[in-house]
């Protein structure tokens, strides 16, 4: 689960972790006094979405504006925002069409002497902790690190939930940092690991840490990750997921356990299994259809979480076919899958082409369910011509052409008529 | 042969009275896997599918004499069931529960330093060998016993990779799903390995998917072998969009590993055949088998 910086600001402010008084806004007005409120310009002005790269990203209503924006005067601190809310913004790391601006976050602008990244993730290889280090911080990091492997500083913090004063130092030495801040950089080490331990987080992010003129430190820009299946165990954090803004389709994804990801493309998905789900994708890339969603089921016996699955996935307006691939095994059976189907098909009459794949335990009683119901759909046996069949009908024109008018409806309707009754 | 299962392999199940447990043991009990007994605390003594439940695992192991043991313990309770069974000194644990937060799996790690349990998992399908019996939850009716070993990241791209290795009538000498948890127990090259020395295996498919290192680390272990079994590989996701849930860090720590490209590009180098589809996979082990020739069973003229 993603913290909105607003969020991850507040909770870091609360363990003593150095950020900037900032305040959120959801309107122009509101944008204004906050301005006001900070003090004095210059102020910052900063997209609220689930997604970095946010200075590189573009507002899809302005040409000129990126997600983080410097602003000298109040009143351009206002029209900034009044841009931005309500806008989408598409960055280097958002899916699709981007996320919809709903908030603002203003910080005063502040001098830095030095921008330092630090990151905070569980190493797999390892099985622990371990904090990345950067003198190189700011948007390039990535390619920074690539062209210098050695400016990146990894240090390994063991399965404790604490760590000593001394690791922060090593880091800050392994750094060159200056004498005088390196006990400040410790502390702080200190304290976003105790916070990553504390809340179950899976990654921090601070990139840009500024180092100022008065040898303090500042997060700049704070990007917080919950491990989502610890989310039992952490309901302060749970609360804030309720409150943050996710589609609404992967809002309902989430509540029923499945992993959804809108895509932007025409061709639905429906997959059990993680692995196979990519497959599914990879298949459709493949052969250039664009599939509209990732959708994996985890293996479920309730066929009504199915049926929530297929009207999921059906809900997109965009969608010209939808691809089911399914291979039954454990507790995910194939007529659970046809039943949820057919259960959705009743709330929602499906209205493109079904292509079906389905394998393994109870698909042949799966099939012949689906066949006695009248649905049309083309059973395939593999894969490949799955994607095929399903890549064919997404060419395709539309079945329902949108916009008719009452001479188009009539001829269409006069010509189907007379074809049954032809020579 | 088989790997990490045998048939002096005694099995018993933590949570063999829940509903995933008693599915799960009921069909692998019907299919002849050796399931002596199970752990469920505060039913020991009752009886659960013919079989005797412990309260701990220690106490299965002293009254059944079982060597492995199947997890199907709620997340949230499950890093203390693998610590349990880790304790009481058992030869394998094979962890199917899946959503386990990710450092309960550091401190169940830190906690296995220095002991011999192997862990398969979490989120692992389990293992299956055909003619001797499935640990998990990997369906019935799709193996057939013959000479393929398959390690996978991927539970349901595992199924398919047995399904065609089945129908081309190459069967499978054991079936390892390994699962794609950030932090887990066995990794990809120790199956590898084990694969590599097991008489029965001829040849070996991995399955892997994008993210973590484990196929890069799988090319490195690869790379140190000499004569090689024919090893088939496909990887997950070449064309999902990166969702960069991990920022700027998760592709930093790896300095570019973990796309599939770099997984891809780390097996070839090795000399091993990636497929693109996974339709190709079971083709593509009978072609490389065909390649290496009846009379080198170990492959050993693949060039």
């Amino acid at each position: 689960m993603y913290l909105f910086e607003y969020q991850a600001k507040a909770l870091m402010r609360e363990w003593g972790i150095p950020v900037l008084e900032g305040m959120v806004a959801t309107s122009e007005r509101r944008a204004l006094d906050v301005a006001r409120e900070l003090g004095e310009g210059p102020w910052v002005v900063k997209a609220q979405i689930h997604a970095g790269g946010r200075a590189q990203g573009r507002v899809d209503s302005a040409d000129d504006l990126s997600g983080v924006e410097f602003t000298d005067t109040v009143l351009d601190v206002g029209r900034t925002a009044g841009r931005m809310l309500g806008a989408r913004l598409a960055t280097p790391q958002t899916m699709g069409h981007g996320e919809t601006v709903n908030a603002v976050y203003i910080e005063p602008e502040v001098k830095s002497l030095a921008q330092l990244f630090v990151a905070f993730l569980v190493d797999g290889e390892s099985a622990e902790p371990v904090c990345l280090a950067s003198v190189r911080g700011g948007t390039q990091v990535e390619r920074d690190v690539f062209d210098h492997p050695h400016s990146l500083i990894r240090m390994k913090l063991g399965s404790g939930s604490e760590i000593s004063p001394a690791v922060g130092l090593e880091i800050a030495s392994q750094l060159g940092l200056r004498i005088s801040v390196r006990d400040a950089f410790a502390r702080l080490i200190q304290q976003l690991h105790a916070l990553f331990m504390a809340y179950d987080l899976s990654l921090i992010e601070v990139n840009p840490l500024a180092i100022r003129e008065n040898d303090t430190l500042v997060a700049l820009d704070a990007r917080l990750t919950v491990d989502d299946n610890a989310l039992f165990r952490q309901p302060g954090m749970a609360a804030l997921a309720s409150r943050t803004d996710v589609s609404q389709a992967e809002e309902l994804a989430a509540r029923y356990g499945f992993n959804f990801i809108q895509l932007d493309g025409d061709i639905g998905t429906f997959s059990s299994g993680a692995g196979l789900a990519m497959a599914t994708l990879d298949a459709l890339a493949h052969l250039d259809g664009r599939p509209a969603n990732f959708l994996d089921v985890p293996p479920v016996l309730e066929v009504s979480r199915v049926k929530e699955a297929f009207l999921l996935v059906l809900s997109n307006p965009e969608l010209r076919c939808l691809l089911v691939n399914v291979f039954g095994a454990g507790i995910m059976r194939c007529d659970t899958i046809a039943d949820g189907l057919l259960l959705a098909h009743l709330e929602q009459p499906v209205k493109v082409p079904l292509v079906m794949r389905l394998a393994g335990t109870n698909a042949p009683l799966a099939v012949s369910r689906l066949e006695r119901s009248g649905l049309s759909i083309q059973f395939v046996s593999d894969l490949e011509s799955a994607a095929k069949t399903a890549v064919e009908h997404a060419h395709r024109p539309a079945l329902t052409p949108k916009p008719q008018s009452i001479t188009d409806r009539l001829s269409s309707w006069f010509s189907r008529t007379r074809t049954g009754s032809g020579p | 042969m088989s790997i990490l299962v045998d048939p002096s392999t005694r099995v018993i199940c933590q949570g063999i009275t829940g509903r995933q447990g008693t599915f799960h043991s009921e069909r692998a009990l019907s299919s002849g896997t050796p399931i002596v007994g199970g752990v469920r605390r505060g039913k020991g003594g009752a009886t659960h599918l013919g079989v005797p439940v412990f309260d701990t695992v220690a106490q299965a192991m002293e009254e059944t004499q079982a060597n492995a043991s199947v997890i199907f313990v709620p997340p949230a309770n499950a890093a203390e069931a693998i610590i349990e069974a880790v304790d009481a000194r058992i030869a394998l644990v094979v962890c199917v529960t899946e959503r386990i937060p990710v450092l309960d799996m550091v401190r169940v790690r830190a906690h296995m330093t220095g002991s011999r349990t192997i862990l398969v998992g979490p989120n692992s399908p389990g293992i299956a060998v055909p003619g001797l019996g499935t640990l998990g939850i990997m369906p019935q009716g799709i193996f057939l016993p013959g000479t393929i070993g398959i390690v996978s990241r991927s539970s349901t791209l595992t199924y398919e990779a047995v399904d065609q290795t089945t129908r081309s009538g190459l069967g499978q000498s054991s079936c390892v799903g390994i699962g794609a948890d950030p932090v887990g127990g066995i990794s990809a090259s120790q199956c590898l390995n084990l694969f590599m020395e097991d008489q029965q295996t001829k040849g070996i498919v991995l399955i892997g998917e994008v993210g973590g290192t484990a196929e890069e680390k799988a090319a490195e272990f690869l790379a140190t072998v000499v004569n090689p079994k024919p090893v088939v590989a496909y990887i997950a996701g070449q064309t999902v969009p990166e969702g960069r849930r991990m920022g700027h860090a998760g592709t930093i720590i790896h300095y570019g590993m973990g796309t599939a490209r770099s997984k891809i590009d780390a097996l070839r180098e090795v000399g091993v055949k990636v497929v693109f589809s996974p339709v190709e996979i079971g083709l593509a082990m009978a072609e490389c088998l065909r390649q290496a020739g009846p009379d080198s069973p170990q492959g050993q003229d693949k060039s």
